[in-house]
């Protein structure tokens, strides 16, 4: 087995370790037995195990993939090692549009959410992309530009809750991110999107690379580079528009398990998406057992617990950087 | 009448009979999310929010589960030492589904207004009820407490403590007679907030025939005030519940502008305790509250 095909198994093993040990901790201790009869039989534990913590696995495994992809290809595009989704504005955009649209419907079928997330999100990277046009970017440029963005759009987050003030759990989900709450009905919405757009995602990495030797040289190869760049950043945006829309802005995710996958595997995104998407999901799924089990029965949002870790990796980031 | 069809007769009225007799003892509830229909009266109960502990507490029901953010002194002793002991769910904001559902309550109790997105959830682990806590006035709490003792077979009982609540509130009101204006606030190092005559305390202050400083009709509960629109609000008579150690008003008193203030001049600023005042929001603590005035401005 080669070392890359190592490091995926044993991603997917620690992956499945941390779902076991998701499954068997919680505010309740369960012994063993109780959880395992439960999943087949269901019973006195049924909703805590089948309704509850199964979900919760199921959804953070999914988001984490779809936070990891979707900063996989921005950091792919933009050729920034500061660039994700979140601190573009993106996750911004989609959180201040969902959230909108649950205060003037609270009501509404949670199916609407993603695609209500995917207007705010498209919408907040085209506003990116014109402040780039209009003045040439660096790259550090463009991430401070994001930075900006995305902090006026969670303002705007704050804003309309304060203005609101009608549910103040929700708050929490969207400016920190959380998955409190979240049970099957949310899969639902969620699953279809990342079943498309994961895949595709997939088949754009060939390219990806072939970007990272320049404009010119992937043109050169074959590559119709501007159609690629689209395609990618539109995949890239909607996935993390998506995940948003689900369990709200949980942070630094797309920015750091690109990173960790590229430590781990070396540069080639064929080979980082899926070990990205291994980190992402191994990222929110630590995140969101630890919210749950720090001080039980008292939750933690998990974009807290993510923003621990990625708050001061990201500083280091900007430390070692130097091409400013 | 034949024997026969006297028989038969009887027996119709009987069944009848017990057919009303299911009938009345299934309590129909309308709450915010639709109606509920409770067979038996519920004896597990879990509650989300601390005005329905008070009213669990006139009922004289404990609940078995309380989300109390982990800190069983949030709950007010007057209401603790009604109920017996309880387990935490959690924090209000995101009380822990696992810890309701491992009580395996008969009835949950939910806040209307915080707890709607788990809602199904809720129902998934047993009959939920959706009232009003979060920004409840003092007479909309006690249209709930009905509400939550016809959910637990104890209209009875809670009318008759409730009579001697409002005459309570009759009496002290006709002692007040005072034409200063009263004023509850929050602070915390972060800020003051007026409690309007929309909120619970305010409410329950407007109840006993005292004035408020504010313009009436804003239709806000809270207000977040800094130095300068306390000094425009003014009030005779102001009552403080502090949520941190350290607060804005340490900060204010400093100013020299604070001399202009009423209660600069007279011992009519008083610290209270923000649970009773500010988070409990129920019919003991509205007692409390009216009490506490009491012992202040009556002679």
């Amino acid at each position: 087995m080669s070392r890359y095909n190592r490091i995926l198994a044993g991603g997917f093993s620690l992956l499945l370790f941390l779902s076991l040990i998701s499954l068997f901790s919680g505010a309740q201790s369960l012994t063993v037995k109780t959880v395992i009869s439960t999943l087949i039989n269901g019973g006195d534990a049924d909703f805590i195990i089948n309704q509850y913590r199964l979900p919760r696995i199921f959804i953070a495994v999914l988001t984490g993939i779809g936070l990891a992809v979707s900063g996989v290809l921005t950091q792919g595009i933009i050729r920034n090692p500061l660039a994700s989704p979140d601190l573009m504005g993106i996750s911004g955009g989609a959180g201040l549009s969902a959230c909108t649209v649950l205060l003037i419907r609270p009501d509404i079928n949670i199916s609407w959410l993603p695609p209500a997330a995917l207007l705010g999100g498209f919408s907040a990277a085209l506003f990116i992309w014109l402040l780039n046009r209009w003045h040439n970017p660096s790259p550090a440029r463009l991430a401070l530009a994001g930075i900006a963005v995305s902090a006026f759009l969670t303002s705007c987050i704050n804003f309309l809750l304060v203005l609101h003030p009608v549910e103040v759990n929700s708050a929490m989900i969207w400016l920190t991110g959380s998955l409190w709450g979240r049970s099957w009905d949310y899969i639902w919405p969620l699953l279809p999107w990342l079943i498309i757009l994961v895949p595709f995602s997939f088949y754009l990495a060939w390219s990806l690379d072939l970007c990272a030797l320049g404009d010119e040289t992937a043109g050169a190869l074959g590559v119709n580079t501007q159609r690629l760049q689209i395609m990618a950043l539109a995949s890239a945006v909607a996935l993390a528009s998506v995940c948003v829309a689900v369990c709200g802005t949980i942070s630094f995710v797309g920015l750091l398990a690109p990173h960790l996958a590229r430590l781990l595997v070396g540069s080639r995104h064929k080979l980082i998406l899926p070990a990205a998407a291994l980190t992402g999901a191994l990222l929110v799924l630590s995140a969101d057992t630890l919210a749950r089990n720090l001080a039980p029965p008292l939750e933690l949002p998990a974009g807290v617990l993510t923003a621990v870790l990625g708050a001061p990796y990201f500083i280091f980031l900007l430390h070692r950087y130097k091409g400013w | 009448m034949t024997q026969r069809s006297a028989l038969l007769f009887f027996t119709l009225l009987t069944v009848q009979l017990s057919v009303f007799n299911l009938k009345a003892q299934a309590a129909v509830i309308n709450h915010d999310n639709g109606t509920l229909r409770l067979q038996n009266p519920p004896s597990r109960i879990v509650v989300l929010a601390f005005s329905f502990v008070d009213a669990l507490a006139v009922a004289g029901i404990s609940p078995v589960g309380i989300a109390d953010d982990g800190d069983k002194n949030r709950i007010i002793t007057s209401v603790r030492n009604q109920i017996g002991s309880w387990q935490s769910v959690g924090s209000r904001y995101q009380p822990s589904l696992e810890a309701v559902a491992a009580l395996k309550p008969d009835l949950i109790i939910a806040d209307s207004g915080r707890h709607q997105s788990i809602y199904q959830d809720l129902t998934r682990i047993a009959p939920t009820l959706m009232l009003k806590n979060r920004g409840v006035t003092y007479q909309e709490n006690l249209q709930v407490m009905l509400k939550i003792a016809a959910a637990l077979d104890k209209t009875e009982q809670v009318k008759k403590r409730l009579q001697q609540h409002q005459d309570l509130m009759r009496d002290l009101k006709k002692q007040f007679n005072s034409q200063a204006t009263f004023q509850f606030a929050v602070i915390s190092d972060k800020g003051m907030w007026l409690h309007s005559p929309e909120s619970y305390a305010g409410s329950v202050i407007a109840e006993l025939g005292l004035k408020s400083p504010l313009k009436t009709g804003g239709g806000e509960a809270y207000l977040a005030a800094g130095f300068e629109q306390l000094l425009k609000t003014n009030p005779d008579w102001l009552f403080v519940g502090q949520y941190t150690r350290q607060t804005v008003l340490d900060k204010w008193q400093k100013n020299p502008l604070w001399k202009i203030l009423t209660v600069s001049k007279s011992p009519q600023l008083v610290y209270v305790s923000a649970n009773v005042w500010s988070l409990a929001g129920g019919m003991l603590a509205a007692e409390q509250i009216a009490l506490e005035l009491a012992s202040h401005i009556l002679p």
